[in-house]
C-alpha cells in the first residue's frame, strides 16, 4: 500500500486532469521542491552549486526546450546549442544596450529573441522531415555561432566575440553566492517546468503529438500543421534561449561562442534519449544522467584501476567514458526508446502492484 | 424507412483525378442528402478511399465541381474540411499512437477551442474551463461507444478492433454533420462488425449525422445503407437503392470479374 491510487477515487474531471492525479506523486514532488529550496541550501557546497546542481538545472532546461520540439512535436533539432547562444548574447545586448531593464526581462527577452530565431530556422519543418530536418537545424547550429563571431556588434566589440555578462541585481540586491545563483535558476527552471507540464496536457500539447504521430490524420481533424510545427519551435527556442542566459549569466560568467559547439547540442540530444523523448521529467533525469555519469567515473575508475593494480591515465579514463555514453545511447535507443523516465514508470507500476504480483 | 432524408448538401459533378498517368477517378458524379447513409462500394483500387480523400480536401481533382449545401466548393485545404463538420476514420487506422484513448478523442474537438498556448502554459480560466466542458462531451461520446475502460490507455497497445472504435469516437468528438468511414469493418470478427454496424445506425439515428461510407462487406452494405453508389477503376458504375444496385447487370459482372 505504498504507492497505490486505489480508494483514490474521481469524482468530477477536474480532479482527474490534475498534473499528479495520484496522491503520492503529489507529496513527492512537494516534498523534492521543499527539499530542493529549503534543504540543498542548507547543506550543499559552493562546489555543489557551481559545478554540478547549476549547470544540472541549466541543462534540464535546455533539454525540456529540446523535448518540446523532438520529444512531443515530432520534429528533430541539432541545433539547440545555438538558440541557447542566441538566449545568452541577446540577453547580454538587452542588459549592455537598455538603461536599467531587470535582469528577468533581459532573460525573457533572451528567450523571445532566441524563439524568433527559432521560427525562422523551423521554417523548413514545412517541407522536410526527419533526418532532412536534422540537417537543416545543422545550419542553423553552424551559421549563428559563425554570426556571432563575426559581427563584433553582438559582443560589444571583445576580441574572438567573448562576452563577460553582467552583476546579477534583482530588486536592488546583488547576487554574488552560488547558493543565490542557484535558487534563482531553481525558481526560474520550476516555473518553467510547469509551464511546460500543463501545455504538453493541454489541446497545445495534443496537436503537437498529433502531428508529430501522424500528420495527415490532424489536418484531417483541423489542425493547422504550420502554426502547430512554427508554435513547437518557438517555444522549445525560447526555453532554450532563456537556458542559454542563465548558463552565461548564473553559471559561467563569460562565454563565447564556441562554448556553444555542435558537441553541446549532441549533449542535449542525448540528454532527451537517455531521459525519455517526450517526458518532461525524463528532461531532467536525462541531464541528471548526462552530467553525473562523467562525474562518477571520474572518481570510480582510477578507483577501480587501483584496486586491481592497472595502470590508468586520465586518457583511459575520458576513453572509457566515451564508450560508455555510446554504449547507453544504443542501449536506449534500441531498447528503451522512452528512457529512464519510462523505466521509473515501469517501477512505479509494479510498485503499484507490490506485493501481489499480479 | 422511417427516418426522415432531407436534401441534397454535397453534390459532385463530373469529377475527375488523375496521378501522374493514373486515373483515380474518371468523370464521377453522385450526390449525397442530409441524414443518409451512403455507402460507396467497388474492387481494390476502384477509386473509393479516393473519392473520399476529394471529399474532405485531402487530394484536389483536377476536374469537376463540388457544391456543399448548394454553394460551390472552392479547393480546400483538408484542415477546412472539419471547420465544414466534416469528420472522418481512415482505411489504414490513422490514430495518434503515442496519445492516450482520452487525449487522442479530446483532439477531434481542437477546432472548438479558443483558448490560445499562453493560456494552456499559464492552465487558468478559459483553458481550464474548456478543457473541462470539452472532456464532458468526450466522455459522452466514450460512454456511446462503450470504451469507458479503456480511456487511459494508449492506442498503440490496444487490439485492431478497439482501434477502429476509438478512431470512430474521435470523429464523432468533433459532433460532425458529415461522417466519412472507411471500411470501418475491414478486419473485425464477426460480433466486432455487429458493434459496429449498431452504432453507426445509431449515431445516424440519434444525432441525425449524415453518413458515407466504404464496405466490402456485401451483407453489411446492403443492409444498412439507403442509397449505394458503385466505382470500378475509377468510374461509377451503378448508383441506387440496395436492390436496385444488387440487380444492376455491370455491378454483378465487376464484382464476378474481380472474383467476389
Ligand atoms: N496518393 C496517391 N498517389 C498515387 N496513386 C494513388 C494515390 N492514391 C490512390 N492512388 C491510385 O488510385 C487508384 C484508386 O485508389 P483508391 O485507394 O482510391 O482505391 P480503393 O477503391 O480505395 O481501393 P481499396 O479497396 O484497395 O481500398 C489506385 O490505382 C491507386 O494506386
Ligand atoms: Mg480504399
Amino acid at each position: 500500500m505504498l504507492y497505490r491510487e486505489a480508494g483514490q477515487f474521481k469524482t468530477n474531471y477536474a480532479a482527474d486532469q490534475q498534473v499528479f492525479p495520484i496522491r503520492q506523486d503529489r507529496i513527492g514532488i512537494i516534498v523534492l521542491l521543499a527539499v530542493a529550496f529549503l534543504g540543498v541550501p542548507m547543506f550543499a557546497s559552493a562546489y555543489w552549486f557551481s559545478a554540478i546542481l547549476i549547470p544540472f538545472l541549466i541543462f534540464a532546461l535546455a533539454a525540456l526546450g529540446l523535448n518540446i520540439l523532438t520529444g512531443y512535436a515530432g520534429q528533430l533539432s541539432l541545433g539547440s546549442a545555438a538558440f541557447m547562444a542566441v538566449g545568452a548574447y541577446a540577453a547580454y545586448n538587452f542588459q549592455l544596450r537598455i538603461e536599467g531593464i531587470p535582469i528577468i526581462v533581459s532573460f525573457i527577452c533572451g528567450g523571445l529573441t532566441a524563439a524568433g530565431v527559432g521560427i525562422l530556422f523551423g521554417l523548413p519543418s514545412l517541407r522536410i522531415k526527419g533526418f532532412y530536418l536534422a540537417v537543416a537545424t545543422l545550419a542553423a547550429q553552424f551559421f549563428i555561432v559563425w554570426c556571432l563571431t563575426k559581427f563584433p556588434w553582438l559582443s560589444n566589440n571583445s576580441s574572438s566575440g567573448v562576452i563577460s555578462t553582467q552583476q546579477l541585481i534583482i530588486f536592488g540586491h546583488e547576487l554574488t553566492t552560488p547558493v543565490e545563483k542557484y535558487l534563482l535558476v531553481l525558481s526560474i527552471v520550476v516555473v518553467m517546468a510547469m509551464a511546460a507540464k500543463n501545455l504538453v496536457r493541454s489541446s497545445t500539447g495534443r496537436a503537437w503529438m498529433a502531428v508529430r504521430d501522424m500528420d495527415v490524420a490532424a489536418s484531417v481533424i483541423g489542425i493547422k500543421l504550420m502554426p502547430t510545427k512554427l508554435l513547437a519551435f518557438a517555444i522549445s527556442s525560447f526555453y532554450c534561449g532563456v537556458a542559454g542566459a542563465l548558463y552565461a549569466f548564473c553559471y559561467l560568467g563569460s562565454v563565447e561562442p564556441d562554448g556553444f559547439s555542435l558537441d553541446m547540442s549532441f549533449r542535449i540530444l542525448f540528454m532527451i534519449i537517455i531521459g525519455g523523448v517526450g517526458s518532461i521529467m525524463g528532461s531532467f533525469l536525462g541531464a541528471a544522467f548526462i552530467l553525473l555519469l562523467p562525474i562518477f567515473l571520474d572518481v570510480a575508475l582510477p578507483f577501480f584501476a587501483e584496486l586491481f593494480g592497472l595502470p590508468f591515465s586520465s586518457a583511459t579514463v575520458s576513453h572509457i567514458q566515451i564508450l560508455v555514453f555510446g554504449a547507453l545511447i544504443m542501449f536506449f535507443l534500441i531498447v528503451e526508446p522512452h528512457g529512464l523516465a519510462r523505466l521509473w514508470q515501469i517501477a512505479k507500476e509494479k510498485l503499484r502492484l507490490w506485493p501481489f504480483p499480479h | 424507412m422511417s427516418k426522415k432524408i432531407g436534401d441534397v448538401i454535397l453534390d459532385l459533378q463530373n469529377i475527375s483525378l488523375r496521378f501522374g498517368g493514373v486515373k483515380a477517378l474518371t468523370d464521377i458524379s453522385f450526390n449525397v442528402k442530409e441524414h443518409e447513409i451512403r455507402a460507396i462500394i467497388g474492387p481494390n483500387g476502384a477509386g473509393k478511399s479516393s473519392m473520399l480523400n476529394v471529399i474532405n480536401g485531402v487530394y484536389h481533382p483536377q476536374e469537376g465541381k463540388i457544391f456543399w449545401h448548394g454553394k460551390e466548393r472552392k479547393k480546400m485545404e483538408p484542415h477546412m474540411a472539419s471547420r465544414q463538420n466534416i469528420a472522418r476514420t481512415f482505411q489504414n487506422i490513422a490514430l495518434f499512437k503515442g496519445m492516450t484513448v482520452l487525449d487522442n478523442i479530446m483532439t477531434g474537438r481542437i477546432t472548438k477551442m479558443k483558448s490560445n498556448f499562453i493560456e494552456h502554459a499559464l492552465w487558468f480560466g478559459r483553458a481550464r474551463n474548456e478543457e473541462l466542458e470539452h472532456r464532458k462531451k468526450v466522455e459522452e461520446v466514450i460512454d456511446f461507444l462503450e470504451i469507458q475502460h479503456i480511456r487511459k490507455t494508449p492506442v498503440g497497445r490496444l487490439p485492431y478492433g478497439l482501434q477502429k472504435r476509438v478512431e470512430l469516437a474521435r470523429a464523432l468528438a468533433a459532433e460532425p454533420s458529415m461522417l466519412l468511414l472507411d471500411e470501418p469493418m475491414a478486419g473485425m470478427n464477426v460480433e466486432e462488425k455487429q458493434d459496429m454496424c449498431r452504432f453507426i445506425l445509431d449515431v445516424n439515428d440519434q444525432y441525425g449525422t449524415t453518413i458515407v461510407l466504404i464496405e466490402h462487406d456485401m451483407g453489411v452494405v446492403m443492409d444498412i445503407s439507403d442509397r449505394v453508389v458503385v466505382l470500378d477503376y475509377g468510374k461509377k458504375i451503378g448508383d441506387g437503392v440496395p436492390d436496385e444496385v444488387k440487380n444492376n447487370e455491370d455491378v454483378i459482372k465487376a464484382y464476378l470479374g474481380a472474383g467476389h
